[in-house]
């Protein structure tokens, strides 16, 4: 697919969203998970436009596919632990002790997700130069300015 | 959207305020209790659990804009992000303690049939 159809691609997708906003939705309305998935792609799309060399190209196409889906697993891990709170609070005879160990465990689970994407940062770092992360930064698509305001949610 | 993505995911994400929808229930413990001074104790610390709320979502946004600048930077240190990320998760910490305490204060407000109706949407 050419750099142009996915912009074409992309735009098409805003026009639908700013529609579904504006009340005209329809049964081809757009979801944020497909916001996130047009601005995974562009994302892509940029990447291969920016960086030259195919095996490091892989490489970062690779890492964004890991990152789409360590975010997908965060979000769902996020429900849980958010319904798994309001069980425990909904029960009148909870301990203490019964909130301060599952805190425990969320806390273990917050400390390994911080060591898994640190490795995965120091690992973008050495695929991409600064020059070609400075090119990607740069650079805006509406689903991807949609979906950065998603994920800032999560 | 690549650094927007590694500041959320470093940080876990910026929901890990579980407790916070407790907060939420002023209009149901409005209607559930009567208007005495327990319903006025409740609402208080409720009130208390909203700003102590705010407090951690500040917090948050300090620690994600910190995040977001050091990732935009050509040369990348990483214990910059290190420091800011400890002390978030020590507020993490601290937060879930304080909310604790804040609810088993609410508790002593409300009784065993009120609090089921107040939360038995969860």
């Amino acid at each position: 697919m050419s750099d142009r159809t996915l912009s074409l691609k992309s735009a098409m997708l805003f026009a639908a969203i700013a529609c579904a906003v504006a009340g005209c939705a329809s049964k081809d309305d757009v979801s944020p998970a497909d916001v996130e998935k047009q601005a995974f792609e562009d994302l892509r799309t940029e990447i291969r436009a920016v960086i030259d060399d195919p095996a490091r190209e892989g490489e970062a196409i690779a890492l964004v596919n890991e990152l789409s889906e360590d975010l997908n697993a965060l979000r769902e891990k996020i429900g849980q632990r958010r319904q798994r709170v309001r069980e425990l609070n909904a029960d009148y005879d909870t301990t203490r002790a019964d909130f301060e160990a599952y805190f425990d465990k969320v806390d273990r689970e917050i400390r390994w997700n911080k060591r898994q994407v640190s490795e995965k940062h120091r690992e973008f770092l050495t695929i991409m130069t600064p020059d070609e992360r400075s090119a990607i930064a740069k650079t805006h698509s509406k689903a991807r300015d949609a979906a950065i305001r998603n994920i800032q949610t999560i | 959207m690549l650094i927007a993505l590694f500041t959320i995911m470093i940080l876990g994400g910026s929901s890990t305020a579980t407790l916070a929808f407790i907060a939420d229930t002023q209009d149901s413990v409005k209607i559930v209790m009567v208007k005495d001074d327990r319903q006025k104790e409740a609402l208080s610390t409720l009130k208390a659990m909203k700003k102590r709320t705010n407090a951690r979502n500040k917090h948050l946004k300090r620690a994600s804009k910190g995040i977001y600048k050091v990732l935009r930077q050509d040369v990348i240190n990483t214990a910059d992000i290190d420091a800011i990320w400890t002390g978030y998760f020590a507020e993490i910490d601290q937060y879930d303690h304080d909310m604790l305490d804040l609810r088993w204060e609410l508790k002593e407000h409300i009784n065993r049939e009120e609090w089921e109706e107040i939360f038995s949407g969860d």
